[in-house]
């Protein structure tokens, strides 16, 4: 620990003096563009530290006398308004500057002349100007919206100039305004500009085949989980964003409740937006870049009522671990990610069972593997809390997303992960108690999804490859259970139709159903096995997975799920674990 | 542990040399507005939100300002209007979520162009969807179509 203390702190007095430097440049330069910056910012942004008080005054100078100038635009109109009233002659007091109401009336759209076209500036951002956070164009805005009938509404046949007005309500952002995407749960305005509290859950519910009771169908039930996803755009450019999650209906130590899930912080991170082409992810607890479905797992995102099979043990999503990274945008439609990570561990046992060493629990207690041919990596992930990761080993991850331009409805991906070990400290073999030794893994993943345009078509399809540096070194291949072993690699493949079609218009929304099938296959024990165990794999490890059903979105936030599922072994005698399922999820 | 350092290092170096002020703003008003009607001069018609612009005196189209919630953060975007009501341009003016920027891919906003107030405007149906930026895609659709019925409707 001292160190690492040390090596910090050589490291900050090295980089501390050109650092100090860079930053007393970039906030001199920050100085000097924040005018011009703002000059042509939106409305509602707060002001920045480096806007100095002069501009601010002047800004606010400014301000005020766009407000006077509108006032009194707004009085002379109104005047004119009651002359014409007054006199019973329609159209004869359009502003000085618009065009002759006759020719707005013949317009399809009915455009009449606008009150302040004549005198407003053509430098239009000006309103735009004054950053902050209310300035009186919004406020004009918020006026007009309040009392939309403020300017009396001439009754002759010739619209005049207010027929003609805009009445687009106030923007959303810090002032109440009419918008149908609340930052609050999508019901309510965020009292904080910049907070935004969003959710995702899916329920789950039907019947399923047990394997531990011999394959029996049991019938049940699971408050799968509900998500918070609290984001806060701390400035512009420096993000708050975290999950939030509660599975199984969450946790309680009480017999009377009855709960035997989860509260867990899933993802919290805080951005670093710098330019479209980097950006930093400060360290947090992140999802690993690989594959579709583990950055995007909300379950509007796929139609199937559990998450698409390769994501339950060959990926184990959700994947998640202490880790950062760098992120952005290289050209039009392709972007990257590369990410450290605490490394995975080939440790699937109880957290309880973690000796305070943070070691495997010593021989000859035993312990479940992290890694086996029955559960692939479902268990493999390492713990992101109180230092207790098992082991010193940081992991890479890299993930280059493209949407091609020229391909209208096409995204892929390609990523990969790598860590040089996955033993635990203190890892044995059962039979001698021997030490395990280092074991690398990498992990390949490439997928695409492709709706097909102006059809109802959409395919997907992935295949993900594991292999593993050592498998002498894995513990599922020295546990003494010879039928949970571990090849040099696993691998998985699946491919997904789906059609996509409109259900018209239902209570105020319209629905789409999307009837679809995926098969998956996954192979989790491959050959090449090294260890102390008897290798006699059962089969087990060879599945196929059949899984067919609709989704139905009632609004594209919402889905009702149905799907039935096969699962093919090549173990003869493994009970069945077919399912027939019925999910609701939502993400908003 | 000095695999941390060697990672952190380049990110430490990018943020004390970090570009400008909203380096996320891909536009001001003021570009957007010269993009889609280049050459014109802007009248503001409603504060902050709509623009009529004009070129020697004849009515080129609607320049309206509008921002929608992506996943969490706002989009700002633009879209430009001609007199008959049909979408000549949008643009993407600033984006701040970190996933989801897809959405500013120009051959996705170009698939708004011509489209008018009796168009679906729909996700799925004119409108592509777009795989990761689902929530964005849609409300932007949502946020085009709401302006056009604000401008289309008019007078009716």
């Amino acid at each position: 620990m001292s160190g690492l203390l040390n090596v910090n702190a050589r490291a900050r007095r090295r980089a501390s003096r050109p650092a100090l430097a860079r930053l007393l440049l970039g906030t001199t330069i920050l100085g000097v563009s924040a005018g011009a910056a703002h000059a042509i910012d939106d409305p509602s942004k707060p002001l920045t530290t480096t806007e100095r008080p002069a501009e601010q005054a002047s800004s606010a100078t400014e301000q005020m006398l766009r407000r006077m100038q509108m006032m009194e635009q707004r009085i002379q109109m109104l005047e004119a308004q009651l002359k014409q009233k007054q006199q019973g002659t329609p159209s004869a007091a359009a502003p000085a500057g618009a065009p002759p109401a006759g020719k707005s009336a013949a317009s399809p759209f009915k455009l009449g002349p606008l009150p302040s076209a004549g005198t407003a500036p053509a430098g239009a951002s000006a309103p735009a100007t004054a950053a902050g956070g209310a300035p009186a164009p919004a406020d004009a805005a918020t006026q007009a919206a309040a009392n939309p009938q403020t300017p009396p509404r001439p009754e002759g046949p010739t619209p005049t100039a207010q027929t003609a007005l805009w009445h687009l309500p106030p923007l959303p952002g810090g002032q109440p305004g009419v918008s149908s995407d609340k930052p609050l749960l999508g019901v309510a305005d965020s009292p904080v500009p910049g907070l935004s509290i969003g959710a995702y859950g899916e329920i789950h519910f039907g019947a399923q085949q047990n394997p531990a009771a011999g394959g029996q169908w049991q019938a049940g039930f699971d408050a799968r989980r509900v998500v918070l996803l609290p984001t806060y755009a701390i400035t512009p450019n420096i993000i708050f964003n975290a999950e939030i999650e509660f599975e199984h209906g969450g946790s309680a130590f009480d017999a009377d409740d009855k709960l035997h899930g989860t509260a867990e912080i899933e993802q919290v991170w805080i951005d670093f937006k710098m330019v479209d082409q980097f950006n930093w992810r400060a360290p947090g607890v992140d999802l690993i870049p690989i594959g579709y479905i583990n950055q995007h797992h909300e379950p509007t995102q796929f139609y199937s009522v559990r998450r698409p099979e390769l994501y339950l043990g060959l990926i184990p999503s959700t994947w998640k671990a202490g880790a950062s990274s760098f992120y952005g945008t290289i050209a039009d439609g392709l972007s990257y990610q590369v990410q450290a990570s605490m490394s995975l561990e080939d440790f699937g046992d109880n957290f309880d069972v973690r000796t305070d060493a943070n070691t495997v629990p010593p021989f000859p207690a035993g312990y479940a593997p992290g890694i086996s041919g029955t559960d692939a990596l479902a268990f493999a992930q390492a713990p992101i809390g109180d230092f207790r990761q098992l082991n010193n080993a940081v992991a890479i991850a890299g993930k280059l997303d493209f949407s091609p331009p020229f391909m209208p409805g096409f995204a892929g991906s390609v990523s990969a992960y790598y860590t040089p070990n996955t033993t635990p400290r203190g890892a044995y073999d059962q039979v001698f108690g021997n030490p395990l030794g280092q074991s690398s893994l990498a992990m390949f993943d490439t997928e695409f999804r492709y709706r097909i345009p102006d059809t109802g078509w959409e395919l997907r399809g992935e295949v993900v490859r594991v292999t593993f540096g050592n498998p002498a070194n894995l513990r599922a291949n020295n546990d003494s259970d010879p039928f949970n072993n571990v090849g040099k690699t696993m691998w998985g493949t699946s491919g997904e139709v789906a059609y996509h079609f409109p259900l018209g218009t239902f209570i105020g929304s319209s629905w789409e159903a999307v009837p679809f099938f995926r098969y998956t296959y996954q192979n989790l024990q491959m050959s090449g096995f090294a260890g102390t165990d008897l290798n006699s794999p059962t089969g087990f490890g060879e599945q196929r997975f059949y899984t067919a059903g609709f989704a139905i979105f009632p609004t594209p936030q919402v889905v009702l799920k149905a799907s039935y599922q096969r699962i093919k072994t090549n173990d003869p005698v493994a009970p069945g674990a077919d399912s027939v399922l019925g999910g609701v999820g939502f993400f908003f | 542990m000095t695999r941390w350092i060697r990672w952190s290092a380049p990110a430490a170096l990018a943020i004390s040399i970090s570009a400008p002020a909203h380096a996320v703003q891909y536009l001001s008003i003021a570009q957007a507005q010269r993009q889609a009607f280049p050459g014109a001069t802007f009248a503001e018609v409603q504060g902050g939100r709509v623009w009529k612009a004009e070129s020697g005196g004849r009515l080129l189209g609607y320049f309206v300002f509008d921002r929608v919630i992506g996943k969490h953060l706002y989009i700002d975007y633009a879209v430009s209007v001609d007199p008959s009501g049909r979408v000549r341009r949008v643009d993407i003016l600033e984006y701040r979520e970190s996933y989801g920027g897809e959405v500013r891919s120009p051959s996705w906003l170009a698939q708004f162009v011509g489209k008018t107030a009796g168009s679906a405007l729909a996700v799925g149906q004119d409108i592509r969807n777009i795989s990761g930026a689902t929530l964005s895609s849609e409300h932007i659709a949502q946020g085009v179509k709401r302006i056009l019925l604000a401008y289309g409707g008019r007078g009716r």
